[in-house]
């Protein structure tokens, strides 16, 4: 299960992630950044994020992807240990900055 | 059962993984098992069994997966079964990860995963199974 809230922070959109990203619920989030204004800049704060396969770093490559195609930036916030593992032994860590936590990314990011 | 092994028999149904992931979760609190080494088993069980029914029933017959999780020392061990069509997913080649964002592609990224975040990994063809057995280091 997975919940997701948008919270707008000044010209930021932060959209966080509670819960698990797998193949079940990863579309989920799919949907919801797909209907997100894509230009500008996008924070996808996962400190509540407690799991994430594939399919989940399917979703944040797509959502990358558009949101750079867009001129716009994306970064992630927050990582538990685990979930930083994953990121960095897919190879995410040297494509998308990644902060320690929300006030450092709106902090460098604005 | 005891808490230091879990035997799972599943059909090939995507609908089993909240609740196989939440069997496993209860067993590593109850196995006393940390958070790096649960999460990289829990991995490797979401990723074999999504792939398995993705890909290895493709006439849509029924099919019996099979998870067993055993503690044993310092190490968990994981046998993961399928009775899908014959596939070595350690066989395939590992994903692009240092091309440019656009040329990225998560093909073959959880199996990728899967292989590096485990200590040993191994795959036969027994009994007309895929039989995955993997080794995870419980310090860490």
């Amino acid at each position: 299960m997975i919940h997701i809230d948008r919270i707008v922070a000044g010209t930021i959109v932060v959209t966080a992630v509670k819960g698990r990203l797998d193949s079940s619920s990863s579309p989920k989030l799919e949907e919801f950044l797909a209907g997100a204004p894509s230009e500008g800049t996008l924070l996808l704060d996962f400190a509540e994020l407690t799991y994430i396969s594939s399919a989940g770093l399917r979703v944040v490559l797509k959502a990358t992807k558009m949101v750079r195609g867009a001129g716009g930036t994306l970064a992630v916030c927050g990582l538990i240990p685990q979930v930083h593992e994953v990121f960095d032994v897919s190879g995410f860590s040297s494509l998308i900055p990644i902060h320690p936590s929300r006030e450092a990314a709106l902090a460098t990011m604005t | 059962m005891t808490d230091t092994e879990l035997d799972l028999r599943l059909p090939n149904d995507l609908a089993e993984l909240d609740g196989l992931s939440s069997r496993i979760e209860a067993f590593m609190e109850a196995a006393g098992i940390g958070p790096t080494p649960a999460y990289r088993l829990q991995l490797a069980v979401d990723e074999f069994f999504n792939n398995a029914v993705d890909y290895g029933y493709p006439d849509g017959r029924a099919g019996e997966i099979v998870i067993e999780v055993r503690r044993e020392g310092d190490k968990l061990h994981l046998v993961f079964s399928d009775d899908g069509d014959p596939f070595d997913p350690f066989a395939a080649p590992a994903p692009d990860l240092e091309g440019a964002l656009e040329e990225r592609h998560v093909g073959g990224l959880g199996v990728h995963l899967v292989r590096t975040l485990c200590d040993s990994f191994a795959y036969a063809r027994e009994k007309d199974r895929n039989v995955k057995r993997l080794t995870f280091a419980l310090a860490g």
